[in-house]
């Protein structure tokens, strides 16, 4: 059942086999799994509960109802950077692009060998890849419905000898709404809110929406239970408590909310890794201005990608914004911006990923486990690499026909031409000139590890220090992907899954065992004591 | 009166200095914008709440300053190429000031449903297309 707190009439305090904190990427699987293996699940989310009817093609309600804090969410450091996060059912899931890639060989050879992760195994991984694209309908994006802007850079880039192609996707019947970032209007992303989260509950499995975890109980090392207290989403008062009593608990409230709570709960902390290691595949972006109708946002917004210079770290994928969305991206105001907003329709769009490897960023507890402080510090080479992406993503406009490229660069704004071009790559950027920076993928925040020392949680999810708490999202990835993560999340959490079932199953074997071994006892102390009174003569002993 | 209370007065006189009525666009509505910025604020962090206020009284300070007037009573051309120096300012601290309030005063006014669709985002057909064609697993 999906329960809304308005409909609760007071308090809540309940047991179940597992309490899950967060329904996203990583959180939605392992509901799943361990529902349909017959277990008692609840799971806490702290944002509300949405269904296709309310996906409304405004991208600026969407922002402030699906998105933690209306998406103002940012790093501090130089450059500032934008790093929205969903908080609804379904996390962030709910609101990204449906991207799903697989892990590249060289990152997982990585965390076997920097990390110690060699019982994560490649044809394992690929069990889980395979199982999790099925369910999800994953194929590659449609060309009929991949949008003109995606194609028109897609065939450009071909024809500059940039090799690319169709983003595989988690979507079944895609229409190309190319509102994806809004809540897909149709169903047709199998995003966790329409694909997990309903198996869960048809399994049994309790989601309590509008109600933030705040304490991790632990008791003699293991984890019990969560609580958690309730908001009135209309007043954003905090009303009703729950607690949960657990044998598991598994946290899964993302990179950055995730080590909060561990740092407020004052769990976990003796490595000294929790909130550090973050990356977050800092993103650039291009709009250009063609000499005819893009149509944007119509179509899928990230439908293709150019992978040329993956090996470099720079990926280039799609990305179409509605009209709020590309008016906050604008460097002007008043007659500027209006007159360049009124050309809309003929304005395109691209993003870069930089897979970061020199920058540098953490998680620290702020005033509330709410609120933590984000840092991050774009280094030199990944701010050069990000230019580099800029740089190619305007090659690429102007061999489409674009008449102008706007960037985010202080004093290249607005480029016209190859001329401009060279004068950027010519330019030793400073971090501070380049703004509107965005990032989609925290990750790293409580890494996987093989040490304790150096790690947060085992190759299990487990936690080192904590039994029985698992943590099962984006913050257990030990490096920078390179590419979107949610599959990986699903994975990592679909495998915990496995691990935590079969604690679940011991656990009751042992408590099997032990009833069986207590009910022994009394038999056996019954029988002695017949024994007794048999041979003292008293009463029943005929 | 509240400190928000008098920070969305201000704002409301605001809108028509940042968005520009430009030919073939719909009117803009100072009463819309404000009330979206209301509840974009709202739902946000209180820092990027203050920062929004600390832009709206440093942007009158710089006008005053800089123009010997209000930024609320500046004529439209003067109010146009008073955020044009702002924007194109070498000092990112003032180009700044802009760009954060122009964050919920032109996404409210581009979430509009007729200035979308004037862009060529037909949101009406998209809904009841959308609306017709629910996916089941
Ligand atoms: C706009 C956008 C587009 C993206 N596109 C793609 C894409 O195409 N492909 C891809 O692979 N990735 C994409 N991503 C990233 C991807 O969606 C995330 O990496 C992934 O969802 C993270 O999974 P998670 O489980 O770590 O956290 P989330 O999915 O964010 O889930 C965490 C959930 O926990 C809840 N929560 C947190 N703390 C608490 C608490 N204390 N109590 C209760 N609940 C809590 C949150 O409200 C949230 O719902 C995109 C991200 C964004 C923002
Ligand atoms: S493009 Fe539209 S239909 Fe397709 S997944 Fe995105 S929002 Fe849904």
């Amino acid at each position: 059942m999906i329960v809304k707190p308005e409909s609760l009439p007071g308090d809540v305090r309940r047991e179940a086999d597992v309490v899950i904190i967060g329904s996203g990427a990583g959180g939605g699987p392992v509901a799943k799994e361990l529902a349909e293996s017959g277990h008692s699940v609840v799971v806490i989310e702290e944002g509300e509960h949405f269904s296709r009817q309310d996906f409304d093609f405004r991208a600026g309600d969407a922002l402030t109802r699906l998105y933690r804090d209306a998406g103002q969410t940012v790093t501090l450091g130089l450059p500032v950077i934008v790093v929205p996060q969903g908080k609804t059912v379904g996390g962030t899931t709910t609101v990204n692009s449906g991207t799903c890639l697989r892990i590249p060989r060289h990152v997982l050879k990585r965390w076997h060998l920097e990390h110690g992760l060699k019982d994560i195994s490649e044809d394992e991984l690929n069990l889980l890849y395979a199982a999790l694209e099925e369910y999800l309908f994953v194929k590659r994006a449609d060309p009929e419905v991949a949008g003109v802007n995606n194609l028109l850079f897609l065939e450009h880039a071909g024809r500059l000898g940039y090799g690319g192609g169709f983003l595989p996707r988690n979507a079944k019947d895609c229409e190309g709404f190319g509102v994806c970032a809004y809540g897909c209007p149709s169903g047709a992303k199998q995003s966790v809110n329409v694909s997990f989260i309903p198996d869960a509950v048809a399994a049994g499995a309790d989601v309590y929406t509008g109600c933030r975890a705040e304490r991790i109980l632990v008791r003699g090392g293991r984890a019990v239970g969560v609580c958690g207290r309730f908001t009135d989403p209309r007043t954003g008062k905090r009303t009703r408590r729950l607690e949960v009593r657990a044998s598991v608990v598994v946290l899964a409230g993302g990179a950055v909310q995730t080590p909060s709570l561990l740092m407020h709960n004052r769990i976990c902390l003796s490595s000294g890794q929790v909130g550090k290691n973050l990356s977050i595949h800092p993103c650039g972006a291009t709009l250009a201005l063609m000499p005819e109708v893009v149509g944007n946002p119509k179509g899928i917004p990230q439908s293709t990608y150019v992978d040329e210079f993956a090996p470099e770290g720079i990926m280039l994928e799609g990305v179409t914004v509605p009209p709020a969305v590309m008016a906050i991206t604008l460097p002007w105001g008043g007659r500027r911006h209006a007159e360049t907003m009124r050309d809309y329709p003929f304005i395109a769009s691209y993003g870069s990923m930089i897979s970061e490897h020199d920058s540098a960023g953490k998680v620290v507890a702020g005033p509330s486990a709410r609120q933590p402080l984000t840092f991050y510090w774009l280094g030199r080479e990944d701010l050069d690499r990000l230019k580099r992406s800029i740089l190619l993503m305007a090659e690429i406009w102007f061999a489409a026909g674009a008449r102008r490229v706007y960037t985010p660069i202080d004093g290249f704004k607005e480029l016209s031409g190859i001329r401009d071009l060279k004068r950027l790559s010519r330019a030793r950027l400073k971090r501070a000139s380049i703004y509107g920076l965005s990032a989609y993928h925290p990750m790293g925040t409580c890494r996987m590890g093989s040490d304790p020392h150096t790690s947060v949680v085992k190759s299990t999810c487990e936690t080192w220090e904590v039994e029985n708490l698992f943590i099962c999202d984006a913050s257990v990835l030990p490096t920078s992907l390179g590419v979107n993560p949610q599959l990986t999340i699903m994975a990592m959490a679909a495998r915990a899954a496995g691990f935590i079932d079969e604690k679940l199953e011991s656990a009751s074997l042992r408590e099997e065992t032990a009833g069986r071994l207590e009910r022994m006892r009394a038999r056996l102390r019954s029988e002695k004591e017949s024994v007794a009174r048999r041979l003292s003569g008293g009463p029943g002993s005929g | 009166m509240t400190m928000r209370e008098y920070f969305m007065r201000r704002l409301h006189r605001l809108v028509p200095v940042l968005i520009e009525q430009v030919e073939g666009m719909p009117p803009v509505d100072p009463d819309q914008v404000t009330a979206f910025a209301r509840e974009f604020l709202q739902a946000g962090t209180p820092a990027f709440r203050l920062l929004f206020y600390a832009m709206m009284l440093a942007l009158q300070a710089l006008c005053l300053l800089t123009r010997g007037r209000s930024v609320y009573s500046l004529p439209p051309e003067d109010g146009d190429a008073f955020v044009r120096y702002l924007y194109s300012s070498r000092i990112a601290a003032l180009g700044a000031i802009p760009t954060v309030l122009g964050i919920p005063i032109f996404m409210a006014h581009y979430n509009r449903d007729d200035v979308q669709v004037r862009l060529g985002f037909d949101v009406h057909g998209m809904r009841g297309e959308a609306a017709a064609r629910e996916v089941k697993r």
